[in-house]
């Protein structure tokens, strides 16, 4: 279970994430919506500790994240593996050490460093790549592949971490509409078949409702709404996107606009 | 009566130049301070020309004097000629001495940049007194030349193709350094933040985020400098630091100048052959 308590994430004057409660308990997919620029990178970044907090806590099953350093936070990081909108590969390298990234934190480091795998990380990181159905292009330079390739690629490398969840910024933002529904086909399944809990920042409302099982929204860094899909009604959604509503939302959707309890939280 | 004809834009402005003028003043004034301010940089700049030709006694007569000489000199340089086979023999060894100081000169230079050009990247370096300190030791092995660290290593460790080596080496581990240093703050921050967001510490973050981005990049830059370096390792070989710049001096001192031209041709062959080589190399590496 991840317990996210009053936390808050301040750049300069800017409040990035402004005091952001938040309990999820394992195997759920929850989606963060909100328009660009809401923090919804920046939370997940937090989650990761790629990004600092400026105040509040990060429990995961009881245990405090935040504050942790040096070995721990790196235990801590691949526990929670990362899908970022820009793919975030080596560009360079090949496919198969993209994958194998993702077992650094299980490799004594002389071994890793020296690309010395095992037998056992190599057949872990094919069976991934096989899964997305890339296996024949693991010798291949990641920079030659296709984004949607691409982020199935990072997918593998997130699963390979054997990680408890996996926090995905964005991972369709870049991608066409195929590749959109292979890339959250693949995260879906991830989280049926292993319980992997998902947390995917989304921009589009369509997608979240679609493979989402419970959806969070940010507003200028505060959490302005939780909760199912169903429950994000019209009138929800355009606080939230303001002027980018249209955008996100499938105008013709029937039953938006019929009106539903309020389900926004005190914060508004 | 046709209704009254829109003016041109041109036409439009020109009745209204008045105004024009009036509303945007600023843009019609003559004199205005950046070119009031132009004008005297220029002037300076003319001045402080003829000031230094006056007092570093340039004489358009001296050359013209001079140029009698050189024309004879051209003369008797033609054609080039080793003199005999044996000499033909020592200029060949000392121009693959040349070469070896160069290519070996380079090489050290890269091992020893190598890792100070990660500590001296901001994104890499260990902490910002690390980065400060490193950057500064490059920056003053760079601002001495290589022929200046030839007569330091030549009285250091004696005459001959060590002290060339040694030269090379340390003239180029400050442009090295800095040159690797840049490579490395220009790699892309997103494979780095991925390999961190694995689980990766600092030494994974550069193995796997940074180096498979600038080794080729590196690669490019040490074919250059070696290049570049057989120019310099013929001019260290006149301070006794090795190589055919050695027998080069002797032989403009002893007037032999067709021995002369002979090596200087070679020389050029040399480095043209070794430019069109590394060309190609870095070609390849970019692709
Ligand atoms: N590293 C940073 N430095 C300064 N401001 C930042 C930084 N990262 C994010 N921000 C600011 O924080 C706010 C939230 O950004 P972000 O989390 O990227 O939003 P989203 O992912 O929802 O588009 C934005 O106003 C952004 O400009
Ligand atoms: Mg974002």
């Amino acid at each position: 279970m991840l317990i996210i308590e009053g936390l808050t994430r301040r750049f300069g004057d800017r409040v990035a994430v402004d005091d952001v409660c938040l309990e999820v308990p394992r195997g759920a997919f929850v989606g963060i919506i909100g328009r660009s620029g809401a923090g919804k990178s920046t939370l997940l970044r937090l989650v990761n500790r790629l990004a600092e907090p400026s105040a509040g806590r990060i429990l995961w099953d009881g245990a405090e994240v935040t504050g942790l350093r040096g070995r721990a936070l790196r235990d801590w990081r691949a526990r929670c593996a990362m899908v970022f909108q820009g793919f975030n590969l080596s560009g360079r390298l090949d496919v198969l050490t993209n994958v194998l990234v993702g077992r650094l934190n299980k490799v004594p480091a002389h071994r890793s460093l020296l690309c010395l795998w095992s037998d056992a990380d190599r057949a872990v990181a094919l069976a991934a790549l096989e899964r997305f159905d890339i296996a024949e292009l693991a010798a291949q330079r990641a920079e030659h592949l296709s984004g949607g390739q691409q982020q199935r690629v990072a997918i593998a490398r997130a699963l390979v971490q054997e990680p408890e969840i996996i926090l995905a910024d964005e991972p369709i933002a870049s991608l066409d509409p195929r590749n959109t529904r292979v890339v959250m086909e693949a995260l879906a399944r991830i989280n049926r078949d292993y319980g992997i809990t998902v947390l995917c920042n989304l921009h589009s409302l369509d997608i979240a409702r679609s493979y989402c099982d419970r959806l969070v929204g940010l507003s200028a860094g505060r959490l302005v709404f939780d909760g199912a899909p169903d429950a994000l009604d019209a009138d929800a959604a355009r606080r939230l996107y303001g002027l980018e509503a249209a955008d996100v939302m499938d105008a013709a959707r029937p039953g938006l606009a019929s009106p539903a309890p309020s389900p926004f939280l005190a914060h508004t | 009566m046709s209704p009254a004809r829109v003016l041109t834009l041109h036409e439009a402005a020109l009745a209204d130049r008045a105004g024009l003028i009036a509303r945007h003043p600023a843009v019609f004034r003559r004199v205005t301070a950046a070119r009031l301010g132009t004008s005297l940089t220029a002037a300076a700049a003319l001045g402080l020309l003829a000031f230094g030709l006056w007092r570093l006694e340039f004489s358009p007569g001296r050359i013209a004097g001079g140029l009698a000489q050189l024309l004879h000199f051209l003369g008797m340089m033609l054609p080039p000629d080793p003199g005999s086979a044996s000499r033909a023999f020592l200029i060949l060894r000392g121009l693959a001495e040349t070469l070896a100081i160069a290519l070996l000169g380079t090489l050290l230079a890269a091992a020893v940049a190598l890792p100070l050009g990660f500590l001296a990247a901001r994104n890499t370096s260990a902490g910002r007194l690390v980065h400060f300190l490193s950057r500064r030791a490059l920056d003053s092995i760079r601002g001495v030349d290589a022929l200046i660290w030839a007569l330091i290593w030549v009285s250091v460790v004696g005459l001959g193709p060590f002290a060339g080596v040694l030269a090379i080496m340390t003239s180029d581990i400050g442009t090295f350094g800095k040159l690797f240093s840049e490579a490395i703050e220009a790699t892309d921050r997103r494979a780095v933040e991925g390999v961190t967001s694995a689980g990766g510490g600092r030494l994974a973050r550069i193995r796997f985020g940074v180096l498979p981005a600038v080794l080729p990049v590196m690669a490019g830059q040490v074919l250059y400098m070696f290049e570049s370096n057989t120019r310099s390792s013929t001019i260290i070989g006149i301070v006794g630091a090795g190589g055919i710049g050695l027998m080069l001096s002797e032989m403009i001192r002893t007037l032999e100048w067709g021995v002369v031209s002979f090596i200087v041709l070679l020389v050029l062959v040399a480095v043209a052959v070794i430019d069109t080589i590394s060309g190609r190399l870095r070609a390849g590496l970019a692709g």
